[in-house]
């Protein structure tokens, strides 16, 4: 995992449920790549079509709240999300993410808009927008939690430390 | 400085010293649970890790309850791919009709006071009634737990909730947790273990307690854990438990908030339409319509809940007008109200009483579904537009009392103001 991420900002508001806006819980049969086509559409129209792998998510607060299905992460994860950055996560979404190797930043978001350019340093703990004058720092991840991120998710990770050892 | 239930559970399942909030910690799990809403995806990670071997899968419970029975040939497969794995694994199977997960695991006697729990569900909260830390993960926890036993928890700060006094009969835990959500908003204890103490949750019987657990889930906590007493050991002995570890808060264990609630002062709440945070009194909507009336689910579908409910209805009819669907929450529930001759009161009383499972939750068995403009009363746990298969209908949330006595009226009516409305658990219904 790369612990420098410098991309394009795709915003997003609060309280968005990826169980209604990034799965096929109302979607019976569809599959991740249909999913994908239609993602945030009820939110943000055509984000599947500007969005480009690699590119962040910022969002508001209670990103992902509720029941937060794995699937909603499987699917950023295909459209190649490099990271999200939210003021704050529900709590089963942020465990998804770190679960599937997807880096999720808790910062405060005000003054980033759509389209700027975000640089992550997910070591050092910081989010930056240059060219709106903004450096935030943020709490570094603790040690076990980088360890799974760094091994692509927990699946992975297991695969090499059956005993968690690097945990 | 002293520890939480939640720091010293946590801490115990990683080597022995508590742990303190904010710490990571990789901990060994007591048991796990998975339901078939969530089972596609978990044996999609089984899959994928490959594992030689599940050694903890025997300590899994796979429920078939969400899809009970199952509306389509996906469900249906899933449940099949459940069974064969349970066979294959050695894992615990409650199916179709054994009832819903939240149920099934306490009256299995799968945990223990002190342990630590995960299941694929929010509402995984519950089993905290039982102090246990118990929480809601997804299919690659499972996984990683049925491998190796353990999993990665974050130790939570928690926030203590004392409720003096005593509750008022007619006035039940949902009312509790009601005017938590009222307080703190959806969310508003999102990452936070909630510790609920005080003489009413002393006096509360077992099914009012899980109730009370089972809710912090609209709250976004990560868990909710009660004290121990002798009727939670005797409970617990009574269905078989593993040996009880009860564990306690030190008196200077650090909170990030305490809240003391008069439980005597509360009168019976509602979520109106859509909100679940959007509470108040029933006494200021009273005399809304209503022409669905749904007792059930993991928050409210307990025996005490149906004693309430056939203790209002006994000899009675619901309005006309009214639809009323009774779900008992397991199979042993459904049996003990029919043992009781609760469900003759019910059906008599113009009520359907089903199978067990979640399907009164949820329009996920299709057959829940609402016609535009419907008004519901659920006794559920969620009121999302559309929960029932329709948005041009709504939904309301109050407890299994309240809703008993609004499809007696045929509008939100206060169960202290009807025959039976003040029926209290511990006595005959």
């Amino acid at each position: 995992m790369n612990t420098h991420i410098k991309s394009r900002v795709h915003l997003l508001g609060d309280n968005i449920n990826t169980d209604t806006q990034c799965s096929s819980k109302y979607l019976p049969g569809k599959d991740n790549a249909y999913v994908a086509q239609h993602a945030f559409e009820k939110t943000a129209p055509d984000f599947a079509a500007r969005f480009k792998a690699g590119e962040v998510i910022v969002a508001g607060k209670n990103f992902g709240i509720n029941s937060s299905r794995e699937q909603a992460v499987h699917i950023m994860r295909m459209m190649g999300v490099a990271a999200i950055v939210a003021q704050s996560f529900g709590r089963q979404f942020f465990r998804n993410c770190i679960n599937n190797g997807l880096p999720v930043v808790e910062c405060d978001i005000s003054d980033i808009a759509d389209g700027d350019e975000i640089a992550i340093d997910l070591a050092a703990g910081s989010v930056t927008v240059a060219a709106r004058g903004i450096k935030r720092t943020v709490a570094a991840l603790p040690p076990a939690v980088q360890s799974i991120l760094a091994e692509g998710g927990l699946i992975a990770f297991l695969q090499k430390h059956p005993d968690w050892n690097a945990a | 400085m002293g520890y939480t239930m939640a720091e010293k559970i946590l801490g115990a399942h990683a080597g022995g010293e508590p742990a303190r909030a904010g710490d990571v910690v990789v901990a060994n799990v007591d048991f796990s649970m998975i339901h078939d809403g969530r089972a596609a995806n978990a044996l999609k990670m089984v899959a994928k890790l490959g594992a030689k071997s599940l050694p903890s899968a025997s300590k899994t419970a796979f429920v078939l309850d969400h899809y009970s029975p199952p509306p389509n040939i996906e469900a249906a497969n899933t449940h099949k791919a459940m069974r064969e794995f349970a066979d294959a694994h050695g894992a615990v199977l409650y199916d179709v009709g054994d009832g819903i997960c939240h149920q099934v695991m306490p009256e299995g006697g799968h945990l223990t006071c002190g342990d630590l729990i995960i299941g694929t569900d929010t509402h995984s909260v519950t089993y905290g009634a039982f102090n246990a830390f118990s929480t809601g993960v997804e299919g690659t926890d499972v996984t990683a737990v049925m491998a190796t036993g353990k999993l990665w928890f974050r130790v939570p700060e928690t926030i203590r909730i004392e409720l003096k006094g005593a509750l008022q009969p007619g006035v039940w835990a949902k009312d509790i947790t009601l005017t938590m959500l009222g307080r703190l908003g959806a969310e508003g204890a999102n990452y936070r273990a909630l510790e609920y103490v005080g003489s009413a949750v002393s006096a509360m019987e077992i099914d009012d307690r899980m109730t009370l657990a089972n809710h912090a889930a609209e709250l976004g906590a990560k868990a909710a854990i009660l004290e121990a007493d002798a009727k939670t050991l005797a409970w617990l002995e009574a269905h078989g438990a593993r040996p009880p570890r009860p564990v306690t808060a030190d008196p200077d264990a650090n909170y990030v908030d305490r809240i003391v609630i008069d439980a005597s002062a509360l009168v019976p709440q509602v979520a109106r339409r859509h909100e679940i945070d959007d509470v108040v009194g029933v006494p200021e909507v009273q005399g809304q319509k209503i022409n669905f009336a749904l007792i059930g689910t993991c928050t409210n579908g307990r025996l005490d809940d149906i004693r309430q409910a056939a203790a209002i209805l006994k000899g009675q009819r619901i309005a006309k007008g009214v639809r009323m669907i009774v779900t008992p929450a397991s199979r042993q529930v459904y049996l003990a109200a029919a043992r009781e001759g609760l469900l003759e009161v019910l059906t008599r009383a113009g009520a359907s009483v089903e199978a067990a499972g979640c399907g009164t939750c949820v329009n996920i068995t299709g057959h829940l579904i609402t016609g535009d403009g419907d008004v519901a009363i659920s006794s559920a746990n969620r009121n999302f537009k559309g929960r029932l298969g329709n948005d041009k209908s709504e939904i309301w949330i109050a407890s299994a009392a309240t809703v008993a006595a609004s499809a007696l009226t045929g509008m939100i009516t206060d169960p202290r103001e009807v025959a039976g409305g003040k029926w209290t658990a511990g006595q005959a219904a």
